[in-house]
């Protein structure tokens, strides 16, 4: 009976550990979110025109101010996105302001949005694509255990080379 | 009856500078740095309070191994190891903010707990040479085993999904792992400004934990165990306590806390230095802890806490003091190198020298003992 009180202890903690690991590994997700105020042209043979100004603001700061064919960037923890829009539709128009909530899919690091798609209520693939950032040039990294740490030169501390008439 | 009692006042005045000296002296060397380095009060204090909330947690899992007898920890750096281990997959997962840390603290358990068993073992092989040995494991395991699971299995045994952190060669970590979505989101959730000097009151509070549980540990029967193993191991043995258990129950513990601390450590600086990161904490934790006031054998909270305010009061002020007198900021940056790997030399020293005069002070008694006992069996 003791030694079984025993076994549970520590069970049960690996247990919890286990259960606040998985639940942060849902709710810290990290997200890079690129919004675009571009006109989507030929969906389903409809064009869906850019706005006149988007003024996005995340989790009460405002991240980005988007003329037309602009994109804004944000970062987000989590699958459940929201944002405040102020929208100027047209030049002149009043701002109409949106409160908007996004589902984002876990596995894309960086996801971009299209917002007069997305406004427009079109289905996912139409507003979503992932982000993939181009290929990086190769930059060469000084790794620890390369090159000469010990500043031998390659002649292994001895100063010019050896031959028979040096024995 | 006065010049007595002055007497004796000023040998325990001695006996208290005596006990001190380490202490007292960084005190002495801080005052006259200060005025040289021509800081301000504000930003000495702002330094202090983000260094004390970056280190203080990886100080305080020191005090385990002391408490057991096993001196100070140097193998501490596996815990480091392990929390550096964590991060990467952490940061290959893309956990960011409050729940990256805490996931980075969860997964470092598992590395430092088997990193601290083997260490805890190969302590409990080498009984009286602890702090060497765990010195030169550091060297293995970091220089070592870290390195190879770093360099080339990860990426290409270990999966690793996000090319921004594998190197181009497409396996192995690169030098700097950037951790800007996890910067000091800890220091900054509930931080608080109190005359522009910003207080991580979370990171505090996290310590402030720490120091409980040490407070409340000391209490348990584990605790007293392991206060019994550090005052006389055979003693201990013979009251029926289990010495190697406790003893590996110890760094253990250290280890494990060592991680927590360095995860602490990392979400403050915003990046890991993927080779280097835990190379030099061992060292400037112990060199802190000494500089408090702590010995081989004794180390209090208090101790912590002292010798991080000094030895990074010190580390602050050391090269703005050093350009002033030699009028070169290298020297400055040198010289508060020299000093934290001094300070650990002179406490040790001083620490074997305070053992040996006890010892002869004993063995002399013993033989005035034995000589008065001679005379009397004589008479």
């Amino acid at each position: 009976m003791r030694s079984k009180r025993r076994m549970l202890f520590p069970a049960l903690t690996v247990l919890i550990l286990v259960v606040i690991a998985a639940w942060m590994l849902v709710i810290g997700r990290g997200h890079e979110i690129y919004l675009d105020n571009k006109t989507l042209e030929g969906y389903q043979g409809q064009d869906y025109k850019a706005f006149e100004r988007v003024v996005v603001t995340v989790k009460d700061k405002q991240v980005a101010k988007l003329g037309k064919r602009e994109r804004g960037a944000a970062i987000w923890i989590g699958q459940d996105f929201k944002m405040t829009l102020e929208i100027t539709e047209k030049k002149g128009d009043e701002p109409v302001v949106k409160e908007v909530s996004i589902k984002l899919p876990y596995d894309m690091d960086g996801i971009i949005i299209n917002l007069p798609a997305y406004l427009a209520g079109l289905p996912e693939e139409a507003w979503l694509t992932e982000f993939v950032p181009a290929p990086e040039e190769p930059e060469e990294e000084e790794l620890p255990g390369e090159g000469d740490v010990f500043g031998m030169e390659g002649d292994l501390g001895l100063e010019g080379e050896l031959d028979a008439g040096d024995m | 009856m006065s010049g007595k009692n002055n007497a004796s006042v000023g040998s325990r005045l001695l006996d208290l500078v005596r006990s001190n000296a380490v202490p007292i002296m960084f005190i002495i060397i801080c005052a006259i740095f200060i005025p040289m380095s021509g800081l301000s009060n504000s930003y000495l204090i702002n330094e202090i309070v983000t260094r004390m909330g970056r280190n203080l947690f990886l100080v305080l899992c020191l005090l385990f191994p002391i408490m057991a007898g096993m001196g100070l920890n140097f193998a501490m750096t596996l815990g480091a190891m392990g929390a550096e281990l964590a991060i990467i997959f952490v940061a290959d997962l893309q956990i960011w903010g409050i729940p990256g840390v805490v996931l980075a603290m969860i997964l470092s358990i598992p590395f430092s707990a088997v990193l601290g068993w083997i260490c805890g073992n190969i302590l409990n092989m080498a009984k009286g040479r602890e702090m060497i040995t765990g010195y030169i494991l550091n060297f293995f395991m970091g220089n070592g085993v870290y390195m190879m699971v770093v360099l080339y299995i990860m990426g290409s045994i270990i999966p690793i999904a996000h090319a921004s952190i594998m190197l181009p060669r497409g396996y192995g970590i690169r030098n700097t792992v950037s951790l800007l979505h996890m910067r000091q989101c800890l220091d900054d959730l509930l931080a608080i400004r109190v005359k522009g000097v910003k207080i991580p009151v979370l990171t505090f509070i996290l310590i402030g934990l720490l120091c409980l549980f040490i407070v409340w540990f000391r209490r348990t029967k584990l605790g007293q165990d392991m206060r019994a193993v550090g005052q006389d191991m055979e003693v201990a043995r013979a009251a029926g306590i289990k010495v190697d258990r406790t003893r590996l129950i110890s760094i253990i513990m250290s280890t494990v806390f060592a991680g927590f601390g360095m995860v602490i450590y990392l979400q403050n600086m915003g990046n890991l230095p993927t080779y280097t990161g835990h190379s030099q904490i061992g060292m400037f934790c112990i060199a802190a802890l000494l500089i408090g006031g702590a010995s081989v054998e004794k180390a209090s909270i208090g101790n912590a806490f002292l010798g991080v305010i000094l030895f990074h009061l010190m580390f602050i002020v050391a090269p703005g003091a050093g350009a002033y007198i030699t009028e070169d900021t290298m020297v400055g940056e040198y010289f508060r190198v020299f000093l934290s790997y001094g300070v650990i030399t002179v406490a040790l020293i001083m620490y074997e020298a305070k053992k040996r005069m006890v010892k002869s002070k004993a063995g002399q008694e013993l033989a005035e003992a034995q000589v008065r006992a001679g005379k009397e069996a004589a008479k």
